[in-house]
């Protein structure tokens, strides 16, 4: 057999074109690296942008009803509402704000003087948080409550009102080790807390303390278990998925902040890894219509033998043979190439993001490899085919 | 396969003709194993394109060819070759051999897909046939005597049931015509096959069981 193939090799490689085939080569190598740097790019990448350690977090946006007139609106969320939400694709999970259904007194002592005001407290649960403090948490009997402000009412004083009140600015340990005097009055009881500022949060708007906390006051000064929120905060993966702008806009829900720019990274991300596949996938399709009539043109040359071998006996298949190990060696080499390529090229990114900003990237080539070789199977399938098809035209051919 | 049978096979460039005389164009005529044949004549009432049809390599014909009682129209290009591999060979009057390849080159090539025959078999047919010293020329670089002779040896390499020599010793002389000859019918005879030749007036002297006329 391998004798034999020898000496149709033999007989059959004279017209092969070393141009032609290098012209392949280069194209497809071209384009499979493209590709294959594509994958790699973006399996690599996707971990920091989504999932547990994500550097840029999957996107939170705040939703409520609007409010149209002066007066009580009807702005709670039923619970239909809430699991329709649920259902939908765009919304990865749905959390609620339960705000306190007691008085709220908050007081300050700055300068000898006692400064009090009305407040007003919200939580959600603490998945939704962003920077969740280390003495986030509270226990019944537990008297200091932890709070985590809005970080923009920190600026807003910073920048907005202290400078031009001529008051000093303040930092956030400043503010952290402040002691709130908090008085919490309903249902017949009135107690004093201290609160205290345990962090900042650049995603919720409003004053949160611990879910914890939460219900068990709402229960013992309000004597309600649970309200229908006003407000819903609901993770997304994509804030600018134009079905989920249809979708609020169906059912007459404001969005209360716009997403964060820095969370559109994963979709850009998305957007640049297309468009470089899209370009190796050209190229790839390009090289392919190269090797197909460089073969049509190999076999065209060398249509009297292979006529002749088809007449002494040679079946269509055995003919086909030498061609299909020479196409089955160019694309092997092409894969394990490219394969050579995105590891070096891999090796030197991940080094640079690491000098970067200390992240390190985890993850193995295994993606580029997948996709390497089914795309180098599928590419040999066709240049086969091909063969194949052109061979039994010319056998057949009486 | 045993039997040949040719029913009211007129080629297609022939069909207008109404002066068709010969003892196979139109008639019912049948070739059968072990029998020898010679097919005389001229040149352009259709030698080879008899054996064309009979090889498969064309097709251009009206009425029909049977192998045994197979209609050769339906074979497969699969099944063609199969009959190539078992039970047709043809020595062809331009012989079809590979110029870039070998004398020996252009036996084995046959013979890897047969296994037909062992080297020695093979070199001692090239001693026979007084051309084992052109074993490695390459066969463009020998005389067309010397590669009828090397297409004959080819030929050989496989199983047959009928043999179709089409001009075989065109080029030879009356002492290389003996020997190709007796060489044939013995292998011939061995494999209880039918001879099939043709000629345009010199022809190998079997002792033929059928003349025929085109």
């Amino acid at each position: 057999m391998s004798k034999s193939i020898t000496l149709i090799w033999q007989l059959l490689r004279k017209h092969i074109s070393i141009f032609e085939l290098a012209i392949f080569f280069i194209a497809n190598l071209i384009g499979m690296v493209v590709i294959l740097a594509g994958v790699q790019i973006y399996s690599d990448l996707k971990p920091l942008l989504s999932g547990e350690e994500a550097i840029i977090g999957n996107d939170y946006i705040v939703v409520t009803h609007p409010v149209k007139r002066v007066g009580i609106n009807a702005t709670s969320f039923s619970n239909d509402d809430i699991e329709e939400l649920q259902n939908q694709e765009f919304v990865k999970s749905v959390g609620r704000f339960t705000s306190s259904q007691f008085e709220v007194d908050g007081s300050i002592v700055f300068g000898g003087r006692r400064l009090s005001t009305m407040l007003f407290f919200e939580s959600i649960p603490d998945e939704f948080i962003d920077a969740i403090p280390d003495t986030w948490g509270f226990t019944e009997g537990d008297t200091t409550i932890p709070i985590i402000l809005p970080r923009n009412y920190l600026n807003l004083y910073n920048f907005g009102f202290s400078s031009t009140q001529k008051l000093p600015q303040i930092t956030e340990t400043m503010v952290k080790s402040v002691n709130l005097g908090i008085e919490l009055s309903g249902n017949g009881h009135t107690n004093e807390f201290t609160g205290r500022v345990a962090g900042f949060s650049d995603r919720i708007n409003t004053i949160l303390v611990p879910e914890a906390f939460m219900s068990w006051a709402n229960g013992y000064y309000a004597n309600v278990a649970t309200d229908f929120p006003t407000r819903l905060i609901l993770e997304v993966a994509n804030p600018s998925d134009p079905n989920l702008m249809e979708f609020l806009e169906a059912n007459d829900y404001v969005l209360e902040s716009k997403p964060a720019e820095s969370g559109k990274a994963l979709f850009i991300l998305k957007v640049c890894v297309a468009i470089i596949v899209v370009i190796g996938v050209i190229f790839s399709l390009l090289s392919i219509i190269i090797l197909t009539l460089s073969i049509h043109l190999l076999l065209q040359k060398n249509i009297t033998k292979l006529e002749t071998l088809t007449l002494i006996g040679y079946t269509p298949s055995r003919v086909a043979m030498p061609y299909n190990a020479l196409t089955l060696a160019l694309n092997g080499a092409i894969l394990i190439l490219s394969l050579a390529v995105i590891f070096v090229a891999q090796n030197i990114y991940s080094d640079y993001l690491s000098q970067l900003d200390g992240i390190t990237i985890s993850s193995s080539p295994i993606a580029s490899i997948v996709v390497g070789v089914a795309l180098t199977a599928l590419i040999t399938a066709f240049n086969i085919f091909v063969i194949n098809r052109k061979i039994k035209e010319i056998s057949r051919k009486r | 396969m045993d039997i040949i049978r040719l029913n009211r096979v007129v080629p297609q460039i022939f069909s207008n003709r109404e002066d068709l005389s010969g003892d196979i164009w139109g008639k019912d005529f049948s070739f059968e194993r072990g029998k020898r044949y010679l097919i005389n004549a001229s040149s352009g009432t259709g030698k080879s394109t008899l054996c064309s049809y009979l090889y498969g390599q064309r097709g251009d014909y009206q009425g029909t060819i049977l192998f045994d009682n197979n209609d050769i129209s339906t074979l497969s290009t699969n099944q063609w070759c199969e009959i190539r591999q078992q039970s047709i060979s043809h020595l062809f009057q331009d012989l079809k051999l590979f110029g870039e390849l070998t004398a020996l080159q252009n036996v084995e090539i046959k013979n890897n897909i047969t296994h037909s025959k062992s080297q020695s078999e093979i070199l001692a047919l090239f001693e026979e046939l007084g051309i084992s010293d052109k074993i490695d020329t390459r066969i463009d670089r020998i005389s067309f005597g010397q590669q009828q002779r090397v297409a004959l040896i080819r030929a050989l390499c496989q199983p047959y049931s009928f043999l179709l020599l089409d001009e075989p010793i065109s080029h030879l002389d009356d002492a290389n015509s003996e020997i190709m000859r007796t060489i044939i019918e013995r292998d011939a005879k061995a494999k209880g096959a039918g001879i099939i030749a043709t000629s345009i007036g010199k022809h190998i002297n079997f002792d033929y069981d059928l003349c025929l006329n085109l």
